[in-house]
């Protein structure tokens, strides 16, 4: 490690003057000129580049949900099966015709579950996700 | 996937699920909201959740999920197309010092401490320490499960010179943001990020790996760690609570990063980035991810009398971590020293660490992050979670999936021999030879 004397000194308030000759130049360089507050700057946008948005319809709607089966896709949070449970007894009540299915995606909660998509689609099913936290 | 879908969320992730559902091209999507929270509610409590309203909209929870599935598309609804996101003019001013300083920080272009302002000519200084182009693409940025912002090696150096770094520090900054890996990100989780450097370049931009090496005790040290806070703010969108960070208590390890540099002269054992394949006459950045840095002081064992046993230590202190995230251990050179001394190289101590710190089946499965995160992979036959999954309960298994989840490094400036543990694990490892 390098050991500067002169910073030494400095650092617990003792002139570095105790060791430096009669010409110190470190002494004799000229301060800094203090920021000008009228001077007028441009800056530079620090923003990266955001990918293009390509805009996706929202599939088409059923125009009446009975007799038609929905997904229960839970993601994976805590309690999630839980909240399904709920919502499938909510249906079960509220509207019996309508056949629901829960499964867990697998991987955690951003991957992609490419089977189960396909398997969805071909029971010409709508989908309800969640749940988070 | 051309399936009606109507997403439910708590309403506590409103606003990032509106703005992600707008960045991926469904800026109508119909979105329902739960009450907020779900876990920890019985079933009785979420049967009071599916017969109550939606907290958002006052209406009933249910019907208008039912509404979201069948009710016609509009116009709206249904365009295609493609919009490219504006991120504003290429400069602002001109303006004052202190109006500039304003305006970056009240625009979220900030971590709140004041910047060195971006001019062009500070920029062109800042462009001299690497030999690429300014206009040359470094890579892409997401801050969590977004499309990733791109940026080139101009925005790079923007965000260094705001930072207050020198020259000399870009090829790290560029290495850092070319990894692919932010600093902040999108999760609930306060997590933080860890990069380790290695190599001559240590001491050629006066790195500190010694006395106080993880404190605010070195230029280089603080502001490469600073720019990459700065870099992931503004090249992947980052850190913008509500739409790009949910972090409930945040980190403070967030502000300048956990900025680790190797005491390879005083390291008994070989470099870390030797240890991942490279020369030692390679400069490296090798990136982290975790949670939180503990002292490593606490642990039991911690060699008052005779020989310490710094291994059952650490071993301690890494039995309270959540195996996802990994262990780290970063290692005062006398600790190193006493072990090395005792037989062990960094494989032998990690080795003793996978075998001696364990937890019960039980134990696993209760944890949040298994379930999130491993519960998910057990499901596709992944090891060794899948096994762990159907083990009986009281069976003993190692906390850390891997021996891969664990790691040494050597710091520090031999004043004590105390160490720090981290709930960090090893990600990838960048040249930053390359950006020289």
């Amino acid at each position: 490690m390098k050991i500067n004397r002169r910073r030494l000194l400095q650092a617990i308030g003792m002139s570095p003057a105790l060791l430096a000759g009669p010409a110190d130049a470190a002494e004799k360089k000229a301060a800094p000129k203090a920021a000008g507050g009228s001077e007028k700057l441009v800056g530079l946008n620090p923003k990266g580049m955001p990918p293009k948005i390509t805009l996706f319809p929202l599939a088409p709607r059923f125009s009446s949900l009975d007799g038609k089966t929905i997904y229960m896709v839970d993601i994976g949070f805590n309690n999630g099966d839980v909240f399904f449970q709920q919502m499938q007894r909510w249906f079960h009540e509220h509207m019996p015709s309508v056949k629901t299915i829960y499964r867990r995606k697998i991987g955690a909660y951003p991957q992609d579950d490419p089977e189960l998509w396909k398997e969805i689609k071909s029971a010409g099913a709508a989908v309800i996700m969640g749940v988070g936290h | 996937m051309g399936v009606p879908t109507c997403p439910v969320v708590t309403v506590a992730f409103k606003q990032i699920c509106i703005l992600n559902a707008a960045k991926r091209g469904m800026p109508t999507l119909r979105l329902v909201y739960s009450p907020h929270p779900v876990w920890g509610k019985s079933p009785e409590q979420l049967w009071g959740y599916m017969n109550g309203p939606d907290p958002s909209s006052g209406s009933p929870m249910m019907p208008e999920m039912t509404s979201a599935l069948t009710r016609p598309l509009t116009a709206e609804d249904q365009k295609t197309g493609t919009e490219t996101p504006s991120v504003g003019p290429a400069t602002f001013g001109p303006d004052t010092s202190k109006n500039l300083q304003d305006f970056y920080r009240n625009n979220g272009y900030t971590d709140f401490l004041p910047v060195i302002i971006p001019t062009e000519e500070n920029v062109e200084e800042m462009l001299a320490g690497t030999s690429h182009k300014p206009e040359e693409i470094v890579g892409k940025l997401a801050a969590g499960a977004f499309d990733p912002w791109s940026f080139t090696v101009r925005h790079v150096a923007i965000n260094a010179v705001m930072a207050g770094a020198k020259p000399e520090h870009l090829p790290v900054i560029l290495a850092i943001a070319s990894s692919g890996i932010v600093s902040l990100i999108s999760s609930t989780n306060d997590l933080a990020y860890g990069a380790l450097i290695n190599g001559p370049i240590r001491g050629k931009i006066d790195m500190n790996s010694g006395i106080g090496a993880l404190g605010p005790f070195a230029h280089a040290n603080a502001a490469i760690g600073r720019s990459w806070t700065l870099v992931t703010k503004n090249l992947a969108n980052g850190g913008i609570p509500g739409d790009t960070y949910m972090g409930t208590l945040g980190n403070m390890l967030n502000y300048i990063n956990l900025i680790m540099v190797e005491n390879e002269e005083a390291s008994p054992w070989e470099p870390f980035h030797v240890e991942k394949g490279f020369k030692r006459e390679e400069n490296v950045v090798s990136m982290f991810s975790g949670l939180s840095v503990s002292a490593g002081q606490v642990g039991k064992g911690s060699g008052i009398g005779g020989t310490p046993h710094f291994e059952e230590q650490y071993t301690d202190l890494f039995s309270t971590f959540t195996g996802f995230f990994g262990g780290l251990l970063l290692c005062d050179p006398l600790c190193a020293a006493s072990l090395n001394e005792q037989g062990y190289s960094k494989a032998k101590l990690i080795d003793y660490f996978y075998k001696h710190a364990t937890q019960t089946a039980k134990e696993y499965r209760e944890r949040n992050w298994s379930y999130l995160f491993e519960y998910g992979q057990a499901l596709r036959g992944v090891e060794p979670f899948a096994t762990w999954y159907k083990l009986p309960d009281d069976t003993v298994i190692p906390k850390f999936p891997h021996p891969e989840r664990l790691a040494v490094v050597v710091m520090g400036g031999q004043t004590d021999p105390v160490s720090q543990v981290a709930n960090f694990s090893y990600t990838r490892s960048v040249s930053i030879d390359k950006w020289m």
